[in-house]
């Protein structure tokens, strides 16, 4: 993802999809087609609107694809993308059930493409291109790179680095199943030559952390990792406000995820503000 | 949305899974012979708070767990059964499969027991005979194939997040299941309206969770507001609930989520931990002082984001103080 990556807006006449097509053309991104289904022929933001994918397929070269599609129609949109060869699919779409969301992440996965989200803010890489709707002035080009279950612990951690700044920062989302989980996007931030450090935002449920701390006890991962896990006091079986953030048969508890990060030797900051000493301490060795 | 036992069960019999005879009542019933009476309620560990009881006398039970406060009974017919076994469903997070959990023994703590395993059927296909001969193997029992995929059809069709039966009795006459737990996946609840408003139940719209101490907390964004919570703890105080007002909230939501936590009356203070990005912090603001003004407990306000200057501007004009960091807020908070 950079200034050249060439972007397709999926429900871009809606509320959501319009505001957010402004904020990230403003931003300086590469904006070449939006779909909505009946709007075909009109422009917006001087934007040119399809009735479908494939439509705005023929016309313009897309690299990625952002979802702003209303859950009960999102995983249309996304099958939609797929067939039309998009290889990169951003979903900000927040509620769709998860068997739906299962089914369309297998089907990507087969098919080559990669899927970030559902309930996710997107992808940001400061002075380059926003995929997403995460708010621009909290970031700034710098080192550390960010992966994260949230979205406001995520601008609150990139503006407490802002010192540092960040290579790349991706939303990966709040439900159980996501396309790009918290494992993948670190071995991305490992290949990456702008990325010094990386920050690992996790919360309570599944076993994402714990495979980021396998990758890195296993030794695939050598760049420094920092974590903050939310989370402490959830109690069992409730869901706090994410879909994914949630303790069944005690999986992916918090102490799990504590455990996990210990013996891997990534250190755990307590609060989202003492990410920055940690980082500051990686950095310093 | 969990479900109670009672309707857990309903579903159960929908996707062929039997349960024992039983009805659900308000009132104390006379009962023929040995049943079981048992509260129904959402939280677990009935049988630790003699709230499951097997008993010849119906009617006198009901009473007692009546005057306990319990609204709501199941009662059953008493099953005899020479062995308890576990079983449950829900999408495996890692593989994006459903997953079926097994244990030879039931109605323990499946979270303690060391006797667990897992078997993945791929989403692309349903449950077959291999797949059940496995878990049979596994188990030592015969006959599961209408359960297994009773509960596979839970999770898939139904959209069960989670469906457990602890325990599966096995008797002569076959398997029945003795409880239930089901949890449905809120996302989902728009294609099952039939089975909501067969259950008389509504949709659950919040991310309300209530907790057991004195502060309550209201934050924007799942993380952020876990993120609150745990500092609470962290610094000592001990949080009353979890209240995400998610994303683009405007006064009116931000106000009327101040009063359910407000009007809780074990809520003695409200942390509030906005760090606004479409949300925009003056509409916070007005939202707050709507509330503030009905409910007349202790407020502090982090703020920060779209709009911050107007919004602090507000709170001002009310005497209310604003703070740059939660750490900062949760400290006065904790203090006065």
């Amino acid at each position: 993802m950079n200034s050249n990556t060439k972007v397709l807006v999926q429900g871009i006449t809606g509320k959501e999809g319009s505001f957010h097509t402004s904020l990230m053309l403003k931003y300086g991104t590469k904006i070449v087609a939006g779909v909505s289904p009946g709007k075909g022929g009109s422009k917006l933001n001087g934007v040119p609107v399809y009735d479908t994918v494939a439509e705005a397929a023929k016309e313009h070269e897309i690299d990625a694809s952002i979802i702003f599609v209303p859950a009960k129609y999102a995983p249309e949109a996304v099958y939609e993308a797929v067939d039309s060869g998009v290889k990169l699919v951003v979903i900000i779409t927040e509620h769709i059930p998860v068997v739906e969301v299962a089914k369309f992440v297998r089907y990507a996965k087969v098919r080559g493409t990669r899927i970030v989200g559902p309930n996710c803010p997107g992808l940001i890489a400061p002075g380059e291109s926003l995929i997403g709707i995460l708010p621009s002035k909290y970031f700034n080009r710098g080192m550390v790179g960010i992966v994260s279950r949230s979205g406001t612990l995520t601008y609150e951690v990139a503006s407490i680095l802002r010192q540092y700044g960040q290579s790349t920062v991706i939303g990966i989302g709040g439900d159980p199943i996501i396309g790009t989980p918290m494992q993948e996007a670190v071995l991305d931030f490992q290949d990456d030559p702008e990325t010094e450090a990386i920050v690992v935002i996790g919360e309570i449920g599944g076993t994402m952390e714990e495979r980021v701390a396998q990758l890195k006890k296993a030794g695939k991962i050598t760049k420094p990792v920092v974590a903050y896990i939310a989370g402490m006091t959830a109690p069992r079986e409730k869901r706090m406000g994410h879909a994914g953030a949630v303790v069944y048969m005690g999986m992916g508890t918090f102490e799990s995820k504590v455990n996990a990060f210990r013996e891997a030797g990534i250190p755990l900051a307590k609060t989202p503000y003492e990410v920055k000493d940690l980082i500051e301490k990686v950095l310093r060795k | 949305m969990k479900l109670y036992e009672y309707e857990g069960k309903l579903l159960f019999k929908k996707v062929g899974i039997r349960v024992p005879k039983g009805v659900v009542t308000k009132e104390p019933i006379k009962w023929d012979g040995k049943a079981v009476v048992k509260a129904q309620l959402l939280e677990g560990a009935r049988g630790k708070r003699g709230l499951v009881k097997v008993t010849d006398d119906v009617y006198s039970t009901i009473l007692e767990m009546r005057a306990q406060g319990i609204g709501t009974f199941l009662v059953e017919e008493f099953i005899p059964h020479t062995r308890e076994i576990y079983l449950s469903t829900m999408m495996d997070r890692e593989s994006g499969n459903p997953m079926i959990v097994a244990s030879p023994f039931g109605g323990i703590n499946i979270e303690e027991s060391k006797e667990v395993r897992t078997f993945k059927i791929p989403l692309d296909r349903r449950v077959m005979r291999f797949d059940v001969e496995a878990v049979e193997k596994y188990l030592g029992v015969r006959g599961l194939e209408t359960v297994l995929r009773g509960l596979l059809d839970l999770v898939l069709t139904y959209d069960a997040e989670l469906a457990e039966i602890n325990p599966l009795a096995v008797t002569e006459e076959g398997l029945l299941a003795l409880d239930s737990k089901v949890i449905l996946d809120d996302n989902a609840l728009y294609r099952h309206e039939d089975i909501i408003s067969e259950l008389g139940r509504k949709e659950e719209s919040d991310s309300y969770v209530e907790l057991d101490g004195d502060i309550g907390i209201i934050g924007n964004g799942a993380g952020l507001t876990m993120a609150t919570m745990d500092l609470v703890k962290i610094m000592g105080g001990s949080p009353a609930n979890f209240l995400d007002v998610g994303g683009g909230a405007d006064a009116e939501k931000i106000a009327k989520s101040i009063l359910r936590v407000g009007n809780n009356s074990k809520v003695k203070k409200i942390v509030v931990n906005i760090f606004g990005g479409i949300t925009r912090c003056d509409d916070v603001a007005r939202g707050i002082i709507e509330a503030y003004k009905q409910i007349g407990k202790p407020i502090f306000v982090r703020l920060t984001g779209t709009n911050e200057e107007e919004g602090k501007r507000i709170l001002q004009t009310y005497g209310i103080k604003t703070y740059e960091d939660a750490i900062s807020a949760i400290g006065d908070a904790l203090r006065m």
